[in-house]
């Protein structure tokens, strides 16, 4: 638990049209070679993708599992895996590591999101214990609890299509993370959504998530300078 | 009475110029007894490859779901589209594993390198021998009959046009003097940026 709240943040939000993850990449190192392409978010099958806080290589096992038992469930029932039963497997097979085997636990901790036709667009946090919970926005990771609180002043759960939510995740990234200004380098945004009859995960692009920033600080420094106008105003 | 013979049907594919066609019949029968006219044997497997799976039908679709779940692993861990030359590979791993028990299908693989779009055709045995050649490959009960149509039919360098009517002719001709394949026929034709799907109405009978 220590790891992940040292790790990068995480958070999710619920739209009426779709959910979305947003993570802040924390190995941005001159020297690190940009190999692959998603670094925190994880897509483990058509209707479902994830977000990892914690310890990277334990993450990968169990990203790996989650695809394989979605796979499976499809397999057999030739259908894609509910969400929460994705979830709770996975969790079934953390809550293990608890309680047998002189093991350690998984250091990650786990936000999905996910579509499925019985309770729609879903998302879901889990920890190294194996409990797990589904929200409607929250956040994991480093100072996730400033986020908590930032997320739940400003959530509205009705009416919030994506495009809004997405501004609401760049707003609550930048003011809980630690570094100064929020670069497209820094974020990665995913979003889930329906298209049709199948499901739609789209992984930002660079040039998107900087629109996105861009945005944000504009309507941050016009914020703040209609509150120096109004001060100012009131002074005199 | 063979079981490989037990359903019928029938798969081809050829290759063109940057393009690959696959096509079978849609017949789903119980030895004599027609049970169904739309049973495709052709699954994609990405958007720019396709698999043929004639045979026993229950295996046809085993096989199919077996392969997609291998499939799919493989694109969520590499994060990219598989080759048609791996997808054979796989194929026939797949089909080995059951070496003292086997599926009783002959697969065909058509499709297009997804970087290179280079068209590729193959096709393998029950246990999972490959054969790739660069011409046409046929699968199915009436197997020497699509190969008579095939060698007297395709030329290199065929056009898409030219290729669904090569292919087609192909299948419909052959499919017409065997017993248990026929009602019906499907095409693909791939090209790098699109695929035609055709039906064809043939004797149904």
């Amino acid at each position: 638990m220590e790891a992940i709240g040292h790790a990068g943040t995480c958070l999710g939000i619920i739209a009426e049209d779709g959910v979305l993850l947003a993570a802040e990449r924390r190995n941005v190192h001159k020297l690190l070679d940009e190999g692959y392409f998603s670094d925190k978010i994880y897509k483990l099958h058509d209707n479902m993708a994830c977000s990892v806080a914690g310890i990277t290589s334990d993450a990968n096992v169990l990203t790996n599992e989650l695809r394989l038992i979605a796979q499976r469930y499809s397999l057999q029932y030739q259908e894609p895996i509910p969400c929460e039963q994705l979830v709770s497997w996975l969790c079934d097979i953390k809550q293990a590591y608890t309680q047998y085997g002189g093991l350690r636990p998984f250091g990650v901790s786990i936000l999905y999101m996910g579509w499925d036709k019985h309770y729609g667009f879903q998302l879901y946090q889990s920890d190294p214990s194996g409990n797990y919970g589904g929200w409607k926005a929250t956040c994991i990771g480093n100072n996730s609890s400033a986020a908590i609180s930032m997320l739940k002043q400003e959530y509205k759960s009705e009416g919030v299509k994506l495009a809004e939510a997405m501004k609401l995740a760049v707003k609550v990234l930048s003011k809980s993370l630690d570094i100064t200004k929020l670069t497209h380098e820094k974020v990665e945004l995913a979003t889930l959504t329906r298209d049709g009859n199948s499901c739609k995960i789209t992984i930002m692009t660079a040039t998107d998530v900087q629109k996105l920033i861009d945005e944000y600080e504009a309507d941050e420094a016009k914020a703040s300078a209609e509150k120096k106008e109004k001060e100012k105003a009131s002074k005199s | 009475m063979s079981i490989m013979s037990y359903n019928g049907g029938d798969v081809i594919a050829m290759m063109g110029k940057n393009c690959v066609a696959i096509a079978c019949d849609r017949r789903f029968g119980i030895q004599a007894q027609t049970v169904s006219t739309d049973f495709d044997k052709i699954f994609e497997m990405g958007p720019k490859l396709f698999v043929g799976l004639p045979g026993l039908a229950t295996d046809t679709q085993t096989v199919a779901q077996r392969l997609k779940f291998r499939l799919n692993l493989y694109t969520l861990r590499e994060n990219r589209a598989m080759k048609p030359k791996t997808f054979m590979s796989v194929v026939s791993n797949l089909l080995y594993e059951k070496r003292f028990g086997p599926y009783f299908i002959e697969p065909v693989v058509a499709g297009l390198d997804p970087k290179t779009n280079e068209p590729f055709i193959c096709s393998l045995d029950l246990i999972g021998c490959p054969m790739v050649t660069d011409d046409f490959v046929v699968s199915g009960t009436a197997s020497e009959q699509m190969y008579g149509m095939c060698e007297s039919l395709w030329q290199p360098d065929l056009g898409p046009d030219d290729l669904f009517e090569t292919i087609s002719q192909a299948l419909m001709n052959a499919v017409d003097r065997d017993a248990v394949s026929g009602w019906g026929a499907k095409g693909y034709v791939i090209e790098a940026d699109k695929v035609t799907i055709k039906t064809l109405k043939a004797r149904m009978d």
